[in-house]
């Protein structure tokens, strides 16, 4: 691994951030057109850090994810420019076997739907004893313990006695553990998790948050949780990255946004959130749809949905202000959002 | 599974009991009588007809007739045909030789017919796949009976590379195009259906966990899509064994092969009972064993099937 990875983990010397994801733009090229998934996403993450990705279906937010894995089903995706550095190399303009030994080593994934997700026809402990037995030439014996001691670490009871079920025979909750156990198997450095408690209940979500939470302490690995819920990004989050037609809208520190969100789409995003002290009211919710990537609206891609949208709004694209260090929303109007005085 | 396998294996027995039972009783409404046509050009008379009959027992009720069959089948003892020649030993000739044949073609049906629809399946609209998609279409449009010819005159007439007809002893070599023949319109859908299982497996959510799991590209084909894109596969060739061996017979009559196909053949032209009954029951049987074997197949390729 180390001549694949610029700089070892021990070492850690590298000056830049661990991933960083820069000025990425992904299409998607179909018959009816081409669309615009991802426009100009520049996002990173470091060791130790989560970066939380939040957006609506559509948003991006998954695409940039896949483009990073280097799962994205090309064609009909195109990466059309930007660079995905990973410890300074750019992962784009590796050759696919350097790629490939980057996957499940130095970054990881977990998927929503863990079910789907599993192979259905091997047992659980030889989907995760075989990322040993591929990456490290374990033996079948040797791997199939390693798969039993991380089946223990993610919490999955009788862990020796279920170690050869199948994914079917197991609940959504300790699917999705087995998921996890899975990707960080081999220690990686960056654990991208995209939407990993959707497909669950809402007790079970806590507790997987809470495992991932508590993996990422231990190991100190970067983590970019990829959500469009925000409960889910409260406890666990560093920072945020808001997602709206394929572009960062809003940027800042998960205190930021929830106390005074900057950018009009975060802003509506917070206000519909069901909230106990505002029972019997209506719900707010964002009006209209979600922008068709085949046909992007002029200037900023909120502005038909925006209650600030002024006549700019239709014909200039907002660039990312910055508002202070790392903050940033591209808004026109962000020191009114910020004020909250909606017009 | 154990449990299910014996459940299984005790329910065959009211399926023979049945089919037997039909094949038995429908042989006998047959038109015409087996033994008033064979005395050449004259007509047989009544006392040879009569005797014959008795041998046979022909005269007595159907439920009598198939009990003897029973109990004859139970001891091993098949008797003997109108010409007086032995059952057993007609069948211990033939069967072998068809089950040989039978057995290549599935052997040549799964493994062209699925590699062939791997390949395709892999390079969905490239020019391989063009090949394969046409090539399968003429086969499946294709009687097996014109195939058979037009293979028999290419190879074995006009480029000699074979002998047009299979010698008695039918050794391998020379059971390879009938096998293929035979094969041929099984070969065709299982490199449909693999491919078609290929595409639709391929972007699914588990090859794409492989691929992020840092697995090789063959190891992500050749393990994690493979085996789940084989099932339908192996399913259909293993519920087509049956019919396989039932289309042997007009692949045995092209190529003058000795299996059972030709005995059935000549037996059913002469009203030979003695033969035909025997042969459909073990062609039945065939069947539901193969059946058995691809159900408890299922439950080993895919581990969600599970049998109480």
């Amino acid at each position: 691994m180390t001549e694949v990875l610029p700089e070892s983990k021990s070492d850690g010397t590298y000056g830049g951030a661990l991933l960083e994801v820069d000025n990425l733009h992904v299409e998607f090229h179909t018959r009816a057109g081409v669309a615009k998934a991802v426009n100009g996403v520049t996002y990173s993450v470091n060791a130790g850090e989560t970066l939380a990705v939040l957006g609506e279906s559509g948003s991006g937010k998954s695409v940039t994810a896949q483009t990073i894995m280097g799962i994205l089903d090309m064609p009909p995706g195109k990466i059309a420019s930007g660079e995905i550095r990973f410890r300074g190399t750019d992962l784009l303009k590796l050759p696919e076997e350097e790629r490939r030994k980057v996957r499940g080593e130095g970054i990881a994934m977990i998927f929503q739907d863990a079910l789907s997700a599993l192979n259905p026809v091997f047992p659980v402990g030889w989907q995760i004893a075989e990322m040993f037995r591929m990456h490290r030439g374990m033996s079948r014996a040797d791997a199939k313990k390693k798969a039993i001691e991380l089946m223990d670490r993610v919490r999955i009871p009788a862990a020796k006695e279920r170690v050869s079920d199948y994914p079917h025979q197991f609940s959504g909750g300790m699917r999705q553990r087995i998921m996890i156990a899975m990707a960080i198997a081999l220690d990686p450095e960056v654990l991208i998790a995209d939407e990993p408690t959707t497909a669950l209940d809402v007790t079970v979500q806590a507790q997987i948050m809470e495992l991932l939470a508590e993996l990422q302490r231990e190991s100190n690995m970067g983590l970019i949780l990829i959500t469009h819920d925000l409960g889910v990004v409260a406890d666990v989050a560093d920072k945020i990255a808001v997602m709206y037609g394929g572009r960062i809208v809003e940027n800042a520190s998960v205190h930021d946004l929830y106390r005074s969100p900057a950018h009009p789409y975060a802003k509506g995003l917070l206000e519909s959130i069901p909230r106990v002290d505002l029972k019997g009211q209506e719900l707010y919710a964002i009006k209209g749809m979600p922008p068709n990537l085949l046909d992007m609206p002029t200037g900023c891609a909120f502005h038909p949905r925006c209650p600030y949208r002024q006549e700019k709004c239709v014909t200039d694209v907002p660039p990312l202000h910055t508002i202070s260090g790392t903050r940033g929303s591209a808004c026109h109007f962000w020191r009114e959002v910020l004020d909250g005085d909606a017009q | 599974m154990g449990r299910y396998a014996i459940r299984r294996l005790l329910q065959l027995i009211p399926v023979l009991l049945g089919t037997t039972f039909l094949i038995n009783y429908m042989v006998w409404q047959l038109p015409g009588d087996p033994f008033a046509a064979r005395c050449g050009q004259r007509p047989c008379p009544d006392a040879y007809i009569n005797a014959m009959r008795a041998e046979f027992g022909l005269d007595q009720p159907i439920l009598v007739q198939y009990w003897h069959f029973l109990k004859n089948l139970l001891t091993g003892d098949l008797g003997v045909n109108f010409n007086n020649v032995s059952v057993a030993s007609q069948l211990g000739e033939s069967w072998p030789i068809t089950v040989r044949l039978g057995l290549m073609a599935v052997v040549i049906e799964a493994v062209i017919g699925i590699t062939a629809g791997v390949l395709s399946g892999l390079k969905r609209g490239g020019f391989l796949d063009n090949v394969i998609t046409i090539s399968t279409l003429i086969l499946l449009s294709l009687p097996v009976f014109v195939t058979g010819f037009l293979l028999q005159w290419l190879f074995g007439v006009q480029l000699d590379l074979i002998k047009p007809t299979v010698s008695p002893e039918a050794p391998f070599g020379e059971l390879i195009v009938p096998a293929f023949v035979l094969a041929s319109l099984n070969l065709a859908f299982t490199a449909r259906l693999t491919r078609t299982s290929i595409i639709e497996n391929r972007r699914s959510d588990y090859v794409r966990t492989a691929i992020a799991k840092g697995m090789t590209n063959r190891r992500v084909v050749g393990v994690h899509l493979l085996r789940n894109s084989l099932i339908p596969a192996l399913t259909f060739i293993g519920t087509e064994v049956g019919s396989l061996m039932s289309g042997a017979i007009i692949t045995e009559g092209i190529y003058n092969i000795n299996g059972i196909g030709g005995l059935l053949w000549r037996a059913v032209n002469d009203h030979d009972f003695t033969i035909v009954v025997p042969i459909a029951s073990l062609l039945v049987l065939v069947y539901l064993l193969a059946n058995l074997l691809v159900d408890l197949l299922y439950g080993v390729l895919d581990p969600r099937i599970r049998y109480e």
